[in-house]
Protein backbone atom coordinates (compact mmCIF):
# COMPACT_ATOMS: atom_id res chain seq x y z
CA UNK A 1 0.00 0.00 0.00
CA UNK A 2 1.33 3.34 -0.71
CA UNK A 3 -0.27 4.34 2.44
CA UNK A 4 1.51 6.54 5.09
CA UNK A 5 -1.23 4.96 7.18
CA UNK A 6 0.72 1.58 7.42
CA UNK A 7 -1.33 -1.55 8.92
CA UNK A 8 1.88 -1.79 11.47
CA UNK A 9 0.42 1.72 12.76
CA UNK A 10 -2.89 0.47 13.38
CA UNK A 11 -1.73 -2.59 15.05
CA UNK A 12 0.33 -0.51 17.61
CA UNK A 13 -2.63 1.85 18.03
CA UNK A 14 -4.32 -0.76 19.01
CA UNK A 15 -1.79 -1.71 21.53
CA UNK A 16 -2.13 2.01 23.09
CA UNK A 17 -6.15 0.80 23.13
CA UNK A 18 -5.06 -1.86 25.90
CA UNK A 19 -7.70 -2.90 28.46
CA UNK A 20 -6.98 -0.72 31.67
CA UNK A 21 -7.66 -2.92 34.31
CA UNK A 22 -3.90 -3.84 34.91
CA UNK A 23 -4.53 -7.07 36.39
CA UNK A 24 -6.45 -8.44 33.63
CA UNK A 25 -4.41 -11.16 31.33
CA UNK A 26 -4.75 -8.92 28.59
CA UNK A 27 -2.85 -5.86 30.13
CA UNK A 28 0.16 -8.47 31.54
CA UNK A 29 0.42 -9.63 28.05
CA UNK A 30 0.59 -6.78 26.22
CA UNK A 31 3.24 -5.53 29.23
CA UNK A 32 5.54 -8.59 28.36
CA UNK A 33 5.55 -7.90 25.28
CA UNK A 34 6.05 -4.25 25.02
CA UNK A 35 8.12 -3.45 27.86
CA UNK A 36 9.70 -7.33 28.66
CA UNK A 37 7.75 -7.06 32.19
CA UNK A 38 9.30 -9.84 34.09
CA UNK A 39 6.98 -9.22 37.04
CA UNK A 40 3.81 -9.09 34.25
CA UNK A 41 4.96 -12.62 33.14
CA UNK A 42 5.92 -13.79 36.75
CA UNK A 43 1.82 -12.97 37.22
CA UNK A 44 1.28 -14.62 33.82
CA UNK A 45 3.48 -17.72 35.06
CA UNK A 46 1.32 -18.43 38.14
CA UNK A 47 -1.91 -17.81 36.76
CA UNK A 48 -1.45 -20.32 33.80
CA UNK A 49 1.07 -23.19 34.52
CA UNK A 50 -1.43 -25.17 36.46
CA UNK A 51 -4.06 -24.77 33.95
CA UNK A 52 -1.52 -25.82 31.39
CA UNK A 53 -0.07 -28.92 34.04
CA UNK A 54 -4.24 -29.68 33.75
CA UNK A 55 -4.14 -29.95 30.17
CA UNK A 56 -1.12 -31.62 29.90
CA UNK A 57 -1.94 -34.35 32.37
CA UNK A 58 -5.42 -34.55 30.04
CA UNK A 59 -3.08 -35.29 26.87
CA UNK A 60 -0.40 -37.10 28.08
CA UNK A 61 -1.31 -39.03 31.46
CA UNK A 62 2.50 -38.30 32.18
CA UNK A 63 3.62 -35.73 35.09
CA UNK A 64 6.86 -35.23 33.73
CA UNK A 65 5.74 -34.44 29.88
CA UNK A 66 3.13 -31.85 31.39
CA UNK A 67 5.70 -30.03 33.41
CA UNK A 68 7.64 -30.03 30.48
CA UNK A 69 4.51 -28.74 28.53
CA UNK A 70 4.26 -25.93 31.56
CA UNK A 71 8.22 -25.00 30.50
CA UNK A 72 7.56 -24.91 26.75
CA UNK A 73 4.24 -23.18 26.24
CA UNK A 74 5.26 -20.47 29.04
CA UNK A 75 8.87 -19.95 26.63
CA UNK A 76 6.65 -19.60 23.95
CA UNK A 77 4.11 -17.43 25.75
CA UNK A 78 7.31 -14.62 26.37
CA UNK A 79 8.28 -15.45 23.05
CA UNK A 80 5.64 -14.45 21.25
CA UNK A 81 4.34 -11.46 23.58
CA UNK A 82 4.77 -9.21 21.06
CA UNK A 83 2.84 -10.68 18.84
CA UNK A 84 -0.11 -10.60 20.78
CA UNK A 85 -2.60 -7.51 20.46
CA UNK A 86 -6.24 -7.48 21.10
CA UNK A 87 -7.39 -8.25 17.70
CA UNK A 88 -5.85 -11.90 18.21
CA UNK A 89 -8.54 -12.39 20.80
CA UNK A 90 -8.27 -12.99 24.54
CA UNK A 91 -4.73 -13.73 26.04
CA UNK A 92 -6.75 -16.72 27.57
CA UNK A 93 -7.35 -17.89 24.05
CA UNK A 94 -4.18 -16.90 22.68
CA UNK A 95 -2.69 -18.65 25.49
CA UNK A 96 -4.65 -21.75 25.02
CA UNK A 97 -3.97 -22.28 21.39
CA UNK A 98 0.14 -21.74 22.38
CA UNK A 99 -0.52 -24.34 24.87
CA UNK A 100 -2.21 -27.31 23.07
CA UNK A 101 -0.58 -26.78 19.84
CA UNK A 102 3.28 -27.18 21.86
CA UNK A 103 1.37 -30.04 23.54
CA UNK A 104 0.96 -31.82 19.68
CA UNK A 105 4.23 -30.94 18.56
CA UNK A 106 6.14 -32.74 22.05
CA UNK A 107 3.85 -35.37 21.36
CA UNK A 108 4.41 -36.34 17.52
CA UNK A 109 8.29 -35.52 18.83
CA UNK A 110 8.10 -38.19 21.21
CA UNK A 111 6.48 -40.65 18.91
CA UNK A 112 9.05 -39.99 16.15
CA UNK A 113 5.97 -38.84 14.00
CA UNK A 114 7.23 -37.64 10.59
CA UNK A 115 7.69 -34.11 10.96
CA UNK A 116 5.62 -33.21 7.65
CA UNK A 117 3.00 -31.11 9.42
CA UNK A 118 2.98 -29.31 12.97
CA UNK A 119 0.72 -28.06 15.03
CA UNK A 120 0.69 -24.61 13.14
CA UNK A 121 -0.57 -26.71 10.06
CA UNK A 122 -3.29 -28.18 11.57
CA UNK A 123 -5.25 -25.64 13.57
CA UNK A 124 -4.29 -22.13 11.54
CA UNK A 125 -3.77 -19.38 13.98
CA UNK A 126 -2.25 -16.23 13.39
CA UNK A 127 0.09 -16.44 16.12
CA UNK A 128 2.69 -15.99 14.17
CA UNK A 129 2.46 -12.84 11.35
CA UNK A 130 1.58 -9.69 11.65
CA UNK A 131 -1.58 -7.80 11.67
CA UNK A 132 -2.09 -6.85 7.96
CA UNK A 133 -4.67 -8.63 6.61
CA UNK A 134 -2.44 -10.00 3.74
CA UNK A 135 1.06 -10.15 3.90
CA UNK A 136 3.10 -6.96 3.54
CA UNK A 137 4.93 -9.51 1.29
CA UNK A 138 1.92 -10.17 -1.29
CA UNK A 139 1.14 -7.03 -1.21
CA UNK A 140 4.25 -5.18 -2.73
CA UNK A 141 5.62 -8.37 -4.45
CA UNK A 142 4.21 -9.17 -7.80
CA UNK A 143 3.09 -12.78 -6.88
CA UNK A 144 0.63 -14.15 -9.49
CA UNK A 145 -1.32 -15.68 -6.73
CA UNK A 146 -2.37 -12.02 -5.34
CA UNK A 147 -5.56 -11.85 -7.52
CA UNK A 148 -6.78 -14.75 -6.82
CA UNK A 149 -6.37 -14.40 -3.29
CA UNK A 150 -8.06 -10.97 -3.46
CA UNK A 151 -11.02 -12.64 -4.95
CA UNK A 152 -11.46 -15.28 -2.22
CA UNK A 153 -11.28 -12.27 0.48
CA UNK A 154 -14.05 -10.40 -1.71
CA UNK A 155 -15.86 -13.15 -1.50
CA UNK A 156 -15.94 -13.37 2.18
CA UNK A 157 -16.02 -9.51 2.74
CA UNK A 158 -19.83 -10.14 1.85
CA UNK A 159 -19.97 -11.56 5.10
CA UNK A 160 -18.79 -8.60 6.97
CA UNK A 161 -21.99 -6.15 8.31
CA UNK A 162 -21.95 -2.88 5.20
CA UNK A 163 -19.87 -0.32 7.37
CA UNK A 164 -17.18 -3.09 7.28
CA UNK A 165 -17.46 -4.32 4.07
CA UNK A 166 -17.40 -0.58 3.05
CA UNK A 167 -14.10 0.74 4.56
CA UNK A 168 -12.40 -2.63 3.60
CA UNK A 169 -13.38 -2.20 -0.08
CA UNK A 170 -12.21 1.56 -0.10
CA UNK A 171 -8.57 0.45 1.59
CA UNK A 172 -7.73 -3.13 0.59
CA UNK A 173 -9.64 -3.03 -3.18
CA UNK A 174 -9.58 0.02 -4.02
CA UNK A 175 -6.53 1.29 -2.27
CA UNK A 176 -6.99 4.42 -0.79
CA UNK A 177 -5.60 6.06 2.16
CA UNK A 178 -7.58 5.92 5.25
CA UNK A 179 -7.66 9.72 5.08
CA UNK A 180 -9.03 9.60 1.60
CA UNK A 181 -11.67 6.26 2.60
CA UNK A 182 -13.17 8.06 5.66
CA UNK A 183 -13.75 11.46 3.46
CA UNK A 184 -15.47 9.33 0.83
CA UNK A 185 -17.48 7.90 2.93
CA UNK A 186 -18.12 10.87 4.98
CA UNK A 187 -16.75 9.09 8.36
CA UNK A 188 -14.29 10.39 10.82
CA UNK A 189 -11.10 8.99 10.90
CA UNK A 190 -11.26 6.59 14.15
CA UNK A 191 -14.31 5.77 13.25
CA UNK A 192 -13.04 3.93 9.92
CA UNK A 193 -9.60 2.66 11.46
CA UNK A 194 -11.78 0.69 14.24
CA UNK A 195 -14.31 -0.48 11.50
CA UNK A 196 -11.53 -1.60 9.46
CA UNK A 197 -9.74 -3.16 13.00
CA UNK A 198 -12.92 -5.26 13.47
CA UNK A 199 -13.73 -6.01 9.64
CA UNK A 200 -10.31 -7.14 9.72
CA UNK A 201 -10.06 -9.16 12.31
CA UNK A 202 -13.57 -10.97 11.53
CA UNK A 203 -12.05 -11.45 7.90
CA UNK A 204 -9.11 -13.29 9.54
CA UNK A 205 -11.62 -15.37 11.68
CA UNK A 206 -13.68 -16.46 8.69
CA UNK A 207 -10.98 -17.26 6.36
CA UNK A 208 -9.42 -18.51 9.35
CA UNK A 209 -6.09 -19.04 7.35
CA UNK A 210 -2.92 -17.33 7.11
CA UNK A 211 -3.30 -15.77 3.18
CA UNK B 1 -22.31 -30.61 -1.49
CA UNK B 2 -24.78 -32.78 -0.48
CA UNK B 3 -27.35 -31.71 1.10
CA UNK B 4 -29.71 -34.93 1.86
CA UNK B 5 -26.74 -36.60 3.78
CA UNK B 6 -25.34 -35.10 7.34
CA UNK B 7 -21.45 -35.38 5.35
CA UNK B 8 -20.06 -33.05 8.41
CA UNK B 9 -18.14 -34.20 11.28
CA UNK B 10 -19.92 -34.21 14.67
CA UNK B 11 -19.83 -31.99 17.56
CA UNK B 12 -17.84 -34.29 19.28
CA UNK B 13 -15.22 -34.89 16.48
CA UNK B 14 -14.67 -31.29 15.99
CA UNK B 15 -14.73 -30.37 19.90
CA UNK B 16 -11.77 -33.27 20.26
CA UNK B 17 -9.86 -31.69 17.15
CA UNK B 18 -10.69 -28.57 19.10
CA UNK B 19 -9.16 -30.15 22.42
CA UNK B 20 -6.24 -31.83 20.13
CA UNK B 21 -6.84 -35.00 21.25
CA UNK B 22 -6.84 -36.93 17.88
CA UNK B 23 -4.72 -38.64 15.99
CA UNK B 24 -2.77 -36.43 13.48
CA UNK B 25 -4.54 -38.16 10.31
CA UNK B 26 -7.92 -37.19 11.75
CA UNK B 27 -6.41 -33.87 12.65
CA UNK B 28 -5.40 -33.05 9.32
CA UNK B 29 -8.87 -34.22 7.51
CA UNK B 30 -10.79 -32.16 9.59
CA UNK B 31 -8.48 -29.48 9.43
CA UNK B 32 -8.97 -29.03 5.74
CA UNK B 33 -12.93 -29.84 5.76
CA UNK B 34 -13.02 -26.55 8.04
CA UNK B 35 -10.97 -25.00 5.27
CA UNK B 36 -14.04 -26.04 2.75
CA UNK B 37 -16.67 -25.49 4.58
CA UNK B 38 -18.38 -22.31 6.51
CA UNK B 39 -20.94 -24.17 8.44
CA UNK B 40 -18.46 -26.26 10.77
CA UNK B 41 -15.80 -23.45 10.87
CA UNK B 42 -18.33 -21.78 12.48
CA UNK B 43 -18.70 -24.65 14.55
CA UNK B 44 -15.33 -25.12 15.32
CA UNK B 45 -15.37 -20.96 16.62
CA UNK B 46 -18.13 -21.84 18.72
CA UNK B 47 -16.34 -24.48 20.06
CA UNK B 48 -13.12 -23.37 20.97
CA UNK B 49 -14.34 -20.27 22.58
CA UNK B 50 -16.45 -22.64 24.86
CA UNK B 51 -13.36 -24.95 25.24
CA UNK B 52 -11.27 -21.88 25.92
CA UNK B 53 -13.59 -21.44 29.03
CA UNK B 54 -13.81 -24.05 30.22
CA UNK B 55 -10.07 -24.80 30.53
CA UNK B 56 -9.38 -21.07 32.03
CA UNK B 57 -11.99 -22.08 34.64
CA UNK B 58 -10.02 -25.09 34.75
CA UNK B 59 -7.42 -25.38 38.40
CA UNK B 60 -7.99 -21.86 39.60
CA UNK B 61 -5.11 -22.32 42.19
CA UNK B 62 -2.56 -20.07 41.99
CA UNK B 63 0.67 -22.27 42.12
CA UNK B 64 2.29 -21.14 45.03
CA UNK B 65 5.48 -22.69 44.40
CA UNK B 66 8.46 -20.37 43.56
CA UNK B 67 8.68 -20.26 39.78
CA UNK B 68 11.21 -17.96 40.16
CA UNK B 69 14.40 -19.79 38.25
CA UNK B 70 12.25 -20.80 35.92
CA UNK B 71 10.86 -17.28 34.86
CA UNK B 72 14.24 -15.93 35.02
CA UNK B 73 15.28 -18.86 32.59
CA UNK B 74 12.88 -17.76 30.19
CA UNK B 75 13.22 -14.44 30.54
CA UNK B 76 16.57 -15.21 29.04
CA UNK B 77 15.38 -15.73 25.69
CA UNK B 78 15.05 -13.12 23.47
CA UNK B 79 11.65 -12.20 22.06
CA UNK B 80 10.41 -12.66 18.50
CA UNK B 81 8.94 -9.43 16.80
CA UNK B 82 6.71 -9.36 13.84
CA UNK B 83 9.66 -8.96 11.30
CA UNK B 84 11.12 -11.91 12.55
CA UNK B 85 8.28 -14.48 11.72
CA UNK B 86 9.11 -15.58 8.03
CA UNK B 87 6.49 -15.28 5.45
CA UNK B 88 4.66 -19.13 5.59
CA UNK B 89 6.89 -21.43 3.46
CA UNK B 90 5.06 -21.94 0.18
CA UNK B 91 4.41 -26.06 -0.13
CA UNK B 92 6.26 -27.06 -3.38
CA UNK B 93 2.67 -28.62 -4.23
CA UNK B 94 0.08 -26.46 -4.02
CA UNK B 95 -2.60 -28.18 -6.97
CA UNK B 96 -2.90 -31.74 -8.12
CA UNK B 97 -3.51 -31.29 -11.90
CA UNK B 98 -6.31 -33.61 -12.78
CA UNK B 99 -7.72 -34.16 -16.77
CA UNK B 100 -8.86 -31.07 -18.01
CA UNK B 101 -8.30 -28.92 -14.90
CA UNK B 102 -6.42 -28.37 -11.47
CA UNK B 103 -7.53 -28.25 -7.96
CA UNK B 104 -6.15 -26.18 -5.10
CA UNK B 105 -5.28 -28.13 -2.36
CA UNK B 106 -6.25 -27.14 1.35
CA UNK B 107 -3.69 -25.47 3.00
CA UNK B 108 -2.74 -28.75 5.35
CA UNK B 109 -2.96 -31.10 2.73
CA UNK B 110 -0.59 -29.13 0.67
CA UNK B 111 2.03 -29.22 3.29
CA UNK B 112 1.16 -32.68 3.86
CA UNK B 113 2.11 -33.19 0.40
CA UNK B 114 4.89 -31.07 0.12
CA UNK B 115 7.26 -34.24 -0.22
CA UNK B 116 6.01 -35.18 -3.60
CA UNK B 117 2.97 -37.37 -3.98
CA UNK B 118 3.41 -41.25 -5.60
CA UNK B 119 0.56 -41.69 -7.96
CA UNK B 120 -0.21 -45.50 -8.36
CA UNK B 121 -2.90 -46.92 -10.13
CA UNK B 122 -5.15 -49.41 -8.83
CA UNK B 123 -7.86 -51.21 -10.32
CA UNK B 124 -11.32 -49.64 -11.82
CA UNK B 125 -9.79 -46.28 -13.33
CA UNK B 126 -8.39 -45.38 -8.60
CA UNK B 127 -5.46 -44.10 -8.61
CA UNK B 128 -3.86 -43.75 -4.82
CA UNK B 129 -0.97 -41.60 -3.62
CA UNK B 130 -0.30 -42.20 0.24
CA UNK B 131 0.79 -39.70 2.58
CA UNK B 132 2.72 -40.81 5.69
CA UNK B 133 1.33 -38.26 8.35
CA UNK B 134 1.45 -40.46 11.61
CA UNK B 135 1.55 -44.19 12.77
CA UNK B 136 -2.14 -44.51 13.33
CA UNK B 137 -3.56 -43.75 10.86
CA UNK B 138 -3.29 -44.24 6.61
CA UNK B 139 -3.53 -41.39 5.00
CA UNK B 140 -3.90 -41.30 0.68
CA UNK B 141 -5.07 -39.24 -1.64
CA UNK B 142 -7.58 -40.86 -4.10
CA UNK B 143 -8.32 -39.82 -7.56
CA UNK B 144 -11.06 -41.85 -9.32
CA UNK B 145 -10.94 -41.49 -13.24
CA UNK B 146 -13.92 -40.32 -14.90
CA UNK B 147 -16.08 -43.89 -15.43
CA UNK B 148 -14.14 -45.36 -12.70
CA UNK B 149 -15.74 -47.80 -9.84
CA UNK B 150 -14.20 -49.29 -6.74
CA UNK B 151 -14.99 -53.11 -5.89
CA UNK B 152 -17.44 -53.53 -3.45
CA UNK B 153 -15.61 -53.57 -0.40
CA UNK B 154 -16.63 -53.16 3.94
CA UNK B 155 -14.47 -51.10 6.41
CA UNK B 156 -12.67 -52.88 9.21
CA UNK B 157 -12.28 -49.82 10.89
CA UNK B 158 -13.53 -46.14 10.60
CA UNK B 159 -12.55 -44.38 6.90
CA UNK B 160 -13.07 -40.65 6.39
CA UNK B 161 -13.50 -39.52 3.01
CA UNK B 162 -13.33 -35.64 2.33
CA UNK B 163 -14.03 -35.09 -1.80
CA UNK B 164 -12.05 -31.94 -2.48
CA UNK B 165 -12.77 -31.82 -6.19
CA UNK B 166 -15.54 -33.78 -8.76
CA UNK B 167 -18.10 -36.19 -7.00
CA UNK B 168 -18.79 -39.46 -6.40
CA UNK B 169 -21.61 -42.36 -5.59
CA UNK B 170 -22.88 -44.65 -3.39
CA UNK B 171 -26.04 -46.71 -2.20
CA UNK B 172 -26.26 -44.17 0.31
CA UNK B 173 -26.01 -40.65 -2.54
CA UNK B 174 -23.49 -38.51 -4.52
CA UNK B 175 -21.03 -36.65 -2.52
CA UNK B 176 -19.68 -33.38 -3.88
CA UNK B 177 -16.89 -30.82 -3.24
CA UNK B 178 -16.57 -30.41 0.74
CA UNK B 179 -18.48 -33.61 2.00
CA UNK B 180 -17.12 -34.94 5.09
CA UNK B 181 -17.90 -39.15 4.80
CA UNK B 182 -17.44 -41.25 7.73
CA UNK B 183 -17.77 -44.92 7.37
CA UNK B 184 -17.16 -47.83 9.85
CA UNK B 185 -17.23 -51.39 9.93
CA UNK B 186 -21.02 -51.79 9.36
CA UNK B 187 -20.65 -50.03 6.04
CA UNK B 188 -20.23 -51.96 2.53
CA UNK B 189 -20.29 -50.00 -0.41
CA UNK B 190 -19.26 -49.70 -4.35
CA UNK B 191 -18.26 -46.08 -5.36
CA UNK B 192 -18.42 -45.15 -8.54
CA UNK B 193 -17.59 -41.35 -10.20
CA UNK B 194 -18.99 -40.82 -13.50
CA UNK B 195 -17.19 -36.90 -13.77
CA UNK B 196 -13.99 -38.06 -11.85
CA UNK B 197 -13.45 -37.26 -8.14
CA UNK B 198 -10.50 -36.08 -5.90
CA UNK B 199 -10.77 -36.94 -2.11
CA UNK B 200 -8.86 -37.29 0.99
CA UNK B 201 -9.04 -40.45 2.99
CA UNK B 202 -8.27 -41.33 6.61
CA UNK B 203 -8.05 -45.03 7.43
CA UNK B 204 -7.76 -46.33 11.09
CA UNK B 205 -7.29 -49.86 9.38
CA UNK B 206 -7.42 -51.48 6.01
CA UNK B 207 -10.30 -52.51 4.31
CA UNK B 208 -11.91 -55.79 3.28
CA UNK B 209 -13.13 -56.36 -0.09
CA UNK B 210 -15.95 -58.78 0.28
CA UNK B 211 -16.71 -59.64 -3.42
CA UNK B 212 -15.47 -61.19 -6.16
CA UNK B 213 -12.08 -62.02 -7.04
CA UNK B 214 -11.05 -58.61 -5.29
CA UNK B 215 -11.71 -60.72 -1.91
CA UNK B 216 -8.16 -62.65 -3.17
CA UNK B 217 -6.55 -59.49 -2.02
CA UNK B 218 -7.43 -58.91 1.40
CA UNK B 219 -4.67 -60.81 3.09
CA UNK B 220 -2.39 -59.07 1.09
CA UNK B 221 -4.02 -55.62 1.49
CA UNK B 222 -3.84 -56.40 5.46
CA UNK B 223 0.00 -57.14 4.65
CA UNK B 224 0.21 -53.89 2.82
CA UNK B 225 -0.99 -51.97 5.79
CA UNK B 226 0.91 -53.46 8.09
CA UNK B 227 4.09 -52.39 6.22
CA UNK B 228 3.39 -49.02 5.90
CA UNK B 229 2.71 -49.35 9.56
CA UNK B 230 5.61 -50.32 9.90
CA UNK B 231 7.41 -48.33 7.84
CA UNK B 232 6.27 -44.92 9.35
CA UNK B 233 7.31 -46.24 12.84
Amino acid sequence: MPDTDHPAVDSSNARSLAPVDPDSDEYLLVETGNSQSSKAFNRLFQRYSSKIYAMGMKLTRNEQLSKDLVQEAMLNVWRKARLYDLDRGTAQSWIFTIARNRCFDMLRKLKRQPNCVTADDIWPQDNGSESALLPEGALHGEQGSLVAEASIIASYCKQLPEPQQAVIEQVYILDRTHDEAAEILKIPLGTLKSRLRLGVAKLRQLIGIDL
Amino acid sequence: MNNDLDCHPATEMINKYVQGSLPTGWNVVLSAHLELCQKCRQEYGDLESAEVLSWSEGPVEEVANDFSDLVANIIQHPQQSAADIPLSQESSITEIHMLDHSFTLPRVLAKAANDGLEWKKLAGGINQAKVNIDTETQCEFIYMSPGSQTPMHRHQGNEITLVLDGSFSDSSGTYEAADFIIRNNNDEHQPVSEEGCLCFAVLDSPLTFTQGLARLFNPINRFKFRKTIARQS
